[in-house]
């Protein structure tokens, strides 16, 4: 009955911390209960956890660290719908719920001693960067780490200051890029003007040995995993994060179904090669 | 477990339903005002409609019920919100029904069990009931299904019963006074009705799909008269006096926005839904893929307005002349 409990109720959470990112983009700061903390510090970069916002109700969201020492997990939220409105609101202290985590994780084991390149798309920065995160604290257990960032104009940049400063550190390698620049001061930053597959075109990789990890919108995933195959990376390599409105989290409400598989249990985090032939899937 | 099998004369019917109040509030087919056939219960024998083709509404009404509250939330915390199940007893479930449940056991019962499901459930007494298909029936003939608690295979001038759990049993020897010796049941195939179908099949040139999609107005009425569809959704709502509550709600993957994510829409076209519903109801999903949970009940040939029969994309070739 405990698992039961577990997967069907969330367990109370706090709201310590926010930082607002973009206009509409927050990274949140949570402390669950005690009792949620050992099922949490298993979170795998890739999988997810539901969010309750009382009275609004729950949302799928991957994690943009792992766990903190102190239990505390950041969470980076858009303003995009019903709950997202209400949890914009909410200050610190204010009671919260998690349930989790879900679904498949990046396969870490299997990427030790390969290089990494991670792709990320507006939003799509989130879950990758828990994966950053991890690569670069065990950076001696991995090959080169490149991110290839794209958001669509600077201010829409999330963690600009820190991937840079990371990037400073000389762990990883940092490309970013937006769609336009106004002409103005805020436009004014040094990255590159252009689509994301634009950036991974000029890029000299090692492709038979790299693994790709991918977030963003839609449209994203059908281009960078032809462009990623064309330059030699392998399907089973390719790893896509995917998005889908997980109502239940574990297998039950059909609502992530990308043909016969679930994205809640057989995802979030897929192969390319796997989702050939599955039409909703990209 | 070895089967009890034994003979009720139909005289006695009546008599044997009073017996079956005893382990619960009694339900079975009944028709409506309106001349609908549905599971209701039976205040009377009378109600009772034994010779009925099939309810608009499946016995998964009784598991899953059309809106549930799943959770409450008060003082800073959720908690399980579904509402107690007291024992029941449905009568009268045809073999397909039957399949059906056993088929929603699969999904509801596997770890982690759904707490509102497998409550309710273990509070369920199922009696089956032999049937006569009609023109909407594609099961094999006659079938029998064993899961349930007992099952009554009518014969000439009475029922054939045979137990297969242990509530099963208990049904019989509590109503042991009012069988008899009769002869044995004729033998019955059982199992389901369509084989699995190539995943494949819906990209299949086949014009049909085109034809489908093309009178498809995505109203959903297979999909909430189906005994094996159970795609739900889940909001949450929130009082004034600060508590909210979650409920889970019967969902349709004939609607458009059960493809949606913000800023996208996976299964934006008719054509897609209906490939889509094909597939889940015939191939299977994780971690049913591969098993077909169609189980021939007829019910989505029979309400559905422009007359669409998934069935005819699996009929065979009709020979060349």
């Amino acid at each position: 009955m405990k698992q039961a409990q577990h997967t069907h109720v969330p367990i109370a959470a706090r709201l310590i911390e926010r930082t607002d990112l973009s206009e509409d983009t927050t990274l949140f700061r949570i402390a669950p209960e005690e009792r949620a903390l050992a099922e949490l510090s298993s979170f795998v970069p890739g999988q997810f956890v539901q969010l309750s916002v009382p009275g609004a109700g729950e949302i799928p969201i991957s994690p943009a660290d792992l766990p903190a020492p102190d239990g505390t997990l950041e969470l980076c939220v858009r303003r995009v719908g019903h709950v997202t409105e209400l949890l914009h609101k909410q200050r610190p202290g204010a009671k919260l719920g998690i349930r989790g985590p879900f679904g498949s994780g990046f396969p870490l084991r299997e990427m030790a001693g390969r290089p990494v390149l991670l792709l990320a798309g507006g939003l799509g920065i989130a879950p990758l960067r828990s994966l950053l995160m991890h690569l670069l604290r065990q950076r001696n257990r991995y090959g080169e780490i490149t991110l290839m960032y794209g958001a669509k104009q600077p201010r829409l940049m999330l963690f600009r200051e820190e991937l840079t400063a990371l990037a400073a550190e000389g762990g990883m390698r940092l490309y970013l890029t937006v769609d336009f620049a106004p002409e103005t001061a805020e436009g004014n930053h040094s990255c590159a003007i252009g689509l994301l597959p634009d950036l991974l075109k000029g890029f000299r990789f090692d492709a038979a040995t790299t693994y790709a990890a991918v977030c963003g919108p839609p449209p994203l995933y059908r281009c960078l995993v032809a462009d990623l195959e064309r330059a030699g990376v392998a399907a089973e390599r390719i790893l896509l994060s995917l998005e889908r409105r997980m109502r239940c989290g574990v297998g039950r409400c059909c609502h992530c179904g990308l043909g016969q598989k679930l994205c809640c249990v057989d995802g979030p985090v897929f192969r390319a090669g796997e989702l050939k032939g599955i039409p909703e899937a990209l | 477990m070895e089967k009890t099998k034994t003979f009720l004369k139909k005289s006695r019917l009546n008599q044997f339903l009073e017996t079956l109040r005893i382990f619960g509030e009694l339900h079975g087919p009944t028709v409506s005002e309106s001349g609908v056939y549905c599971f209701s219960p039976l205040h009377e024998p009378a109600q009772l409609q034994l010779d009925y083709r099939r309810t608009q509404i499946p016995p998964k009404k009784y598991l899953l019920p059309f809106r549930e509250e799943i959770l409450h939330y008060a003082s800073g915390t959720y908690r399980e919100g579904h509402s107690g199940a007291g024992d029941l007893v449905l009568f009268g479930v045809h073999s397909c029904d039957l399949e059906g449940i056993a088929y929603l056991d699969r999904v509801f019962l596997a770890d982690p069990a759904d707490p509102g499901y497998s409550t309710r459930r273990s509070h369920l007494t199922l009696v089956g009931t032999s049937c006569e298909p009609d023109d909407f029936c594609f099961c094999p003939e006659g079938r029998e299904s064993s899961s349930c608690d007992l099952f009554l295979a009518a014969s000439q001038d009475g029922f054939h019963l045979s137990s297969h759990s242990a509530r099963g049993a208990a049904l019989l020897s509590g109503a042991a006074h009012l069988l008899t010796k009769g002869p044995p049941p004729p033998r019955r195939p059982s199992g389901t009705c369509l084989t699995p179908q190539d995943p494949q099949l819906r990209f299949s040139e086949n014009p049909l799909w085109h034809k489908f999609a093309s009178t498809c107005v995505s109203c959903g009425a297979c999909s909430v008269c189906c005994p094996t569809c159970y795609c739900f959704d889940v909001r949450e709502y929130a009082s004034l006096s600060g508590g909210a509550l979650r409920i889970r709600e019967w969902d349709n993957c004939l609607f458009a926005s059960h493809g949606e994510v913000a800023g996208a829409n996976f299964r934006p076209d008719r054509l897609e839904r209906l490939r889509y519903r094909f597939l889940h109801k015939y191939c299977g999903f994780t971690p049913l893929q591969g098993v077909n949970s169609c189980v021939g009940c007829g019910r989505c040939k029979e309400v559905c307005p422009v007359d669409i029969d998934l069935r005819e994309l699996t009929a065979p070739e009709p020979e060349e002349r």
